[in-house]
């Protein structure tokens, strides 16, 4: 049961309340304040005062505040469509209207919209500690230990340093997710990024969801493609089948998980366009 | 801790906890429009507020965190009465159904006009993305949308009148505005919850944790003594009654096999104790602290399960019959512990081994009509239960007032509560007033009394007003779901598709208590076996009891799944014949003037009889349906290689009402000024009863529509009515209005016969309210006033009642086109065409309102929904964020609904019954569809992914 409720205006004041025992950092409150029968944390700490929200392009990488919304990426000229879209694919606008980027990393869900295609991207996060000046490391770095308060995003849009576009294309990407109505948990998630380079598939990252406790890298899927032409659909599906562990629930059996989590890698594979 | 924000424009400022939710704080400071439907799952949009001009659920909003924002709800645009441009859209558009999520879409709306003033498709489906609607199956949002944004553009904008039909009335057969819409947009107080007085107390449940187990003991000293605990109650202090929660007439086709509390739980949910407590959060600590030691049985979780030798007995008490024998053969001796079950006649049952209810009949010779057949198939359907989820849980308000025990219900029968609830208490039913509010949302689930019985009971008892709510947990937990069914066919044809035989059976469970046990499964066939013409036909139902969730009525009652099973065997027929399956309905379907002999063996609970059918509309339904589908040419193109389009088309009946069973009344009273008052015994459950009610009144008198007021659904002030269930609204209650309308009518023109000295044969009613004779006239109003006063004869009152032995029958022909993913299983509805006969349409738009919204609901049933259980028998998917109904994203692209009216001879200016039908076609039409899309048969519905994937035999 919430019993104090604390909303500093900036991140020296927020890591301050935070650092009391059993606070909770409050973003958008789609999932920390989900559910009335839920045990909520009795401190809360409400940071949408004290992380950047701004969302900007800056030398080829678009940098996201954590306090930005889901409906705010999709409206801004600023972010590519893919990232859009995979903002979209929470489909529930009251929802985007709450939730914020910094609060889907946060709560690290294996269905979580936007980690994915930040994952494949790249992308960087910069957080604080207490006492500390602000520190920048990789996204799947953070969330496989989150420190802090993560404060921005940086996910860069151009090439990934292996490989090197065909002339005129930049780096492709995709992001898509598969679920029983539009505005239900995801079974599976799926994203991708990589070039063509000379027909062949390079610098591939690829970040399934739904097949653990967290969206992840899959480095090796990524292997089974790397340096070759993008094989078919059923190909994909085929070799991506074996490396997909799932657990059956109300969602599906585990066996039709798998098989929908290979199709989708496939599908992703093969929706990913050049950002622009 | 001190909260100061903008409410409405106005700056407030709250002292609020600091965990409260902004819905909770709205509702506590007396905003009622912000609705709960999801319990803070964010997954119904019901409380959606605007907070700094963006639609947000307030329930996930601390109301802290409104500190310095400003926040509007649909409040704001109700001031000074007038109507916004939205809240007259949704009017106008008749998409006010219940009325339970209407103030969340007039902010959607509102929200995205605002940034978007001529808002496309996609961005409308955007816009009301997080808001959950059972009623309307969404469409009719889209033309509000359009209205609105016309207007916006142009105030004098005037949008085109829809299909009209009887042009020989002024309402009937006309789009007029449903009666309770502005209150419903206003999101005024209407619903029960908005009745609670400020010292109720409230009522919670202690539910059982395990399927079935005996209650060895259980301890309540520790929860009596413990702050604002008011009563609680067990199975050792209830009464000693046995009844069926089943809202039917009475003798119910229903054992009365439940009490208050029983002594044995039979499914998790399951109630053991309730406390009445001062506040929320004192009750449910008493819940706590209440001991209970169970001796854990075996649980019944299949019909398998339950008719296997040996298996574990649901029901062991003293079994007794009111009036007729056990069956032969059968065990009525109990163990001398379990609760006893008494039937009000024989339904064939032998509770103890786990039969709750049979029936079996036919005609003709089935065995000879299956050896004269070519082709024999015999297929198994299964229909696993889904819930009926109104978005307004069950929810109850009593009190005692003067005496009497007054309950402020959400229900479809407000009769039967009092009947039920009066036996249950032990008081005679003059000591209760049940009272009708709007209810947001039946859909069958409220013809059953889930929580009247307990409330009532602790009221009379503490003299202390009660109030008690289903969380949605609970209400997925022990509401009614759809009684899972296994149907199996067998067909008979000849080669030319000609039927020689048909059989069906079917296997139902009824979970743990017998309510609807008999009438819902037997409603399989009796709504689907008369689609079809055959000499010889048989039938056999069995309902069984489990330890499952209690099963019970869902509009549609048992004719989806019956219609799943016969209109998709015909198909697979079809399929086997090698001829079109359209073709073959046709050969073997029913016609103008056939003679229906299966009715014959198709009773409610008592001996049917053949009828032969007057007009059906069901040639033109499906000519209409082949020729918009170009059903004769070869499929439209996939959007891709990985999909597949199908199409599939279904006939479908219902019933209207139940014929020499039911009845209902109406009064209707002139008053002064000429208006009327309009006391109707029928339930709206936001269908529209009241607005067919008011039109028959204003027809009938000459007036308009503003002119009457409709009060109904209260014990006290309105006469008899059996309840909205079994399509009966327009059809009975209707009808009884029509009757008072007219005798009202014929006692003004009897008096004004005296007034004017005419014949009574030459005066008339005229537009408006004007009795005119050859030489004079006078107004309903100087009759009204003439009457009541000192030379008068008292208040001119008409009143209406109607039975009838007469069966009405709509039809429809549902066309489904949809699309297939082969490699994930997908399926998605690209076209859905309803053709359907409701004879006259008394108000078209709010009757097409009906039919999307039942479509929906049968989308959902047939590709999402389904009740999920473990292995002990606990029910996994307890809310809306795992159990999927559909959302505005899941309406088919191209959703149609057409009228093709066949006036029936007894229905109120020709009118039938329109909404329960709708049910029936989703299933079976998208099975079909989905196999003339990829070859494969779906026989268990909701045909999800994997199973669409199981049966192309990909996984």
């Amino acid at each position: 049961m919430v019993k104090e409720y604390f909303r500093p205006a900036g991140v020296e004041e927020a890591l301050e309340l935070l650092a009391v025992p059993g606070s909770l950092a409050l973003a958008g409150g789609t999932f920390a304040l989900a559910f009335d029968a839920r045990a909520k944390p009795e401190r809360i700490v409400d940071v949408a005062l004290a992380v950047p929200r701004g969302i900007e392009r800056r030398g080829g990488a678009l940098r996201i505040g954590a306090g930005a919304r889901f409906q705010e990426l999709i409206d801004s000229e600023a972010v590519p469509a893919v990232l859009k879209a995979a903002a979209a694919s929470m489909a529930n606008r009251n929802a985007r209207n709450r939730a914020t980027v910094g609060g889907n990393l946060g709560a690290n869900k294996s269905c979580a919209s936007l980690v994915p295609i930040l994952l494949v991207l790249g992308a960087s996060v910069e957080y604080r500690e207490r006492g500390r000046p602000s520190a920048v490391v990789p996204l799947a770095e953070w969330l496989a230990a989150p420190k802090g308060l993560a404060l921005t995003l940086t996910a860069p849009l151009g090439s990934p340093a292996a490989g090197k576009p065909t002339p005129g294309e930049g780096l492709r990407a995709a992001s898509l997710r598969a679920s029983r109505t539009a505005c239900d948990i995801a079974t599976a998630t799926a994203a991708c990024a990589f070039v063509l380079d000379a027909g062949r598939v390079a610098g591939l990252r690829v970040a399934v969801g739904g097949f653990g406790p967290h969206a992840a890298l899959r480095l090796d899927i990524a292997a089974l493609f790397e340096g070759k032409p993008l094989p078919t659909k059923a190909e994909i599906e085929n070799a991506v089948l074996p490396l997909l562990i799932a657990i059956g629930d109300q969602r599906g059996s585990a066996e039709y998980k798998r098989l929908r989590g290979a199709a989708l890698v496939a599908d992703t594979l093969h929706a990913a366009e050049v950002i622009t | 801790m001190k909260v100061n924000f903008t409410l409405n424009e106005r700056a407030v400022s709250w002292e609020c906890e600091p965990g409260e939710s902004l819905r909770d704080a709205l509702r506590r400071k007396g905003i009622v429009s912000v609705r709960n439907g999801c319990d803070g799952e964010g997954s119904c949009g019901l409380c959606a507020v605007l907070l700094d001009g963006r639609l947000v659920n307030s329930c996930q909003v601390l109301a802290p965190q409104a500190d310095g924002s400003a926040v509007s709800t649909v409040d704001f645009y109700s001031r000074n009465r007038e109507l916004s441009i939205v809240q007259q859209a949704l009017v106008d558009a008749s998409c006010v159904q219940c009325g339970y999520c209407t103030p969340a879409v007039v902010l959607a709306l509102h929200e995205l006009l605002e940034r978007c003033p001529s808002p496309s498709h996609a961005e409308v489906q955007d816009a009301l993305s997080g808001t959950l609607c059972r009623c309307t199956g969404y469409e009719q949002f889209y033309d509000a949308a359009r209205i609105a944004a016309s207007r916006l553009a142009d105030p004098a904008y005037v949008e085109p009148a829809g299909p009209e039909f009887r042009p020989d009335l002024r309402h009937v057969g006309k789009d007029r505005d449903k009666v309770d819409a502005p209150t419903l947009v206003r999101g005024e107080r209407a619903f029960v919850e908005d009745r609670v007085d400020a010292d109720a107390c409230h009522l919670k449940l202690l539910m059982s944790p395990h399927a079935h187990a005996w209650i060895k003991s259980i301890d309540c000293s520790k929860a009596r003594s413990m702050p604002g605990v008011v009563e609680i109650l067990t199975h050792e202090n209830c009464p000693d009654q046995v009844y069926t929660t089943a809202g039917q007439g009475y003798p119910e086709p229903s054992p009365y096999d439940q009490r208050m509390f029983p002594r044995k739980v039979r499914h998790v949910g399951d109630r053991v104790a309730a406390v009445l407590a001062t506040t929320p959060e004192e009750a449910e600590a008493a819940i706590a602290a209440i001991v209970v030691v169970y001796d854990v049985l075996e649980p019944v979780l299949s019909i398998a399960d339950a008719k296997a030798p040996g298996a574990p007995i649901v029901h062991h008490g003293d079994v007794t019959y009111v009036v007729g024998d056990p069956p032969s053969g059968s065990s009525v001796k109990g163990d001398g512990r379990d609760d006893p079950i008494v039937y009000q006649f024989p339904l064939h049952a032998d509770p103890h081994r786990n039969l709750a209810a049979s029936v079996a009949d036919g005609i003709g010779d089935v065995e000879r009509g299956f050896a004269e057949a070519d082709v024999v198939i015999e297929r198994t359907y299964i229909g696993t239960r889904v819930q009926c989820t109104p978005l307004e849980p069950h929810v109850v308000y009593a009190k005692v007032d003067s005496g009497r025990l007054v309950i402020h219900a959400s229900t479809q029968v407000p009769w039967h509560v009092r009947r039920i609830v009066s036996r249950a208490i032990g008081i005679s039913e003059n000591k209760v007033r049940v009272i009708k509010e709007r209810v947001g949302g039946g859909f069958g689930a409220k013809q059953d009394i889930v929580l009247e019985d307990v409330a009532g009971y602790m009221a009379w008892t503490t003299g202390r007003p009660v109030f008690f709510r289903y969380d949605r947990r609970m209400e997925f937990m022990t509401s009614r779901t759809r009684h899972g069914m296994e149907v199996t066919v067998k067909l008979g044809a000849r080669r030319d598709g000609m039927l020689t035989a048909i059989e069906m059976k079917v296997d139902a469970d009824t979970g743990p208590y017998g309510q609807h046990c008999l009438t819902v499964p037997m409603n399989a066939v009796s709504k689907s076996l008369p689609l079809i013409l055959c000499d010889n036909a048989r039938f056999e139902v069995k309902t069984y009891y489990t330890n499952l969730s209690p099963a019970g009525a869902y509009q549609g009652y048992g004719a989806p799944k019956g219609s799943f099973g016969l209109q998709t065997a015909l198909a697979e027929l079809a399929a086997e014949l090698g001829m079109d399956q359209l073709d073959l309905i046709e050969k073997n379907r029913v016609r103008s003037g056939s003679r229906i002999e299966i009715l014959r063996s198709l009773g409610e609970g008592r001996p049917g009889s053949p009828v032969t059918l007057g007009e059906c509309g069901l040639g033109e339904m499906i000519a209409r349906g082949r020729k918009a589908f170009a059903w004769d040419k070869p499929k439209p193109a996939p959007t891709g290689p990985d999909w597949k389009v199908g199409r599939g088309a279904v006939i479908i009946q219902q019933g209207s009402g139940l014929p020499g069973l039911d009845s209902a009344n109406a009064e209707l009273r002139l008053l002064t000024d000429g208006t009327l008052l309009m006391l109707s015994g029928g339930a709206d459950l936001g269908t529209g009863l009241d607005t067919v009610t008011a039109k028959a009144a204003a027809e009938i008198l000459g007036l308009d529509m503003a002119d009457v007021t409709v009060v109904s659904g209260d014990t006290d002030t309105t006469p008899f009515d059996k309840g909205a269930y079994a399509s009966s609204g327009t059809y009975f209650s209707g009808n009884a209005a029509v009757r008072a309308a007219e005798d009202l009518r014929d006692k003004c023109i009897k008096v004004a016969s005296g007034i004017l000295g005419e014949a009574e044969s030459d005066l008339k009613i005229v537009p408006h309210g004007i009795v005119r004779g050859k030489s004079g006239e006078v107004s309903l109003a100087k009759l009204a006033h003439m009457s009541t006063q000192g030379e008068g004869h008292g208040d001119l009152v008409g009143f209406g009642n109607f039975k009838t032995e007469h069966a009405a029958f709509p039809y429809g022909a549902h066309f489904v086109e949809a699309a297939v993913n082969v490699r994930s299983g997908e399926v998605k509805l690209r076209r859905f065409h309803a053709y359907q006969d409701c004879g006259t349409p008394i108000n078209p738009a709010l009757a097409m309102g009906q039919i999307y919204g039942g479509v929906m609901k049968a989308v959902g049933h047939s590709l999402y929904e389904e009740m999920l259980y473990d292995g002990q028998g606990r029910p996994l998917n307890l809310g809306f964020t795992d159990y999927k109904i559909p959302s505005i994203f899941e309406v088919p692209d191209d959703f149609h609904v057409e009228f093709v009216p066949v006036e029936d001879e007894v229905g109120p200016f020709g009118g039938k019954s329109v909404s329960e039908i709708s049910l029936n076609s989703a299933a079976p039409a998208i099975s079909i569809a989905i196999h003339d899309a990829v070859g494969a048969w779906c026989r268990v519905w909701p045909f999800t992914p994997e199973r669409v994937l199981r049966a192309m035999g990909k996984l």
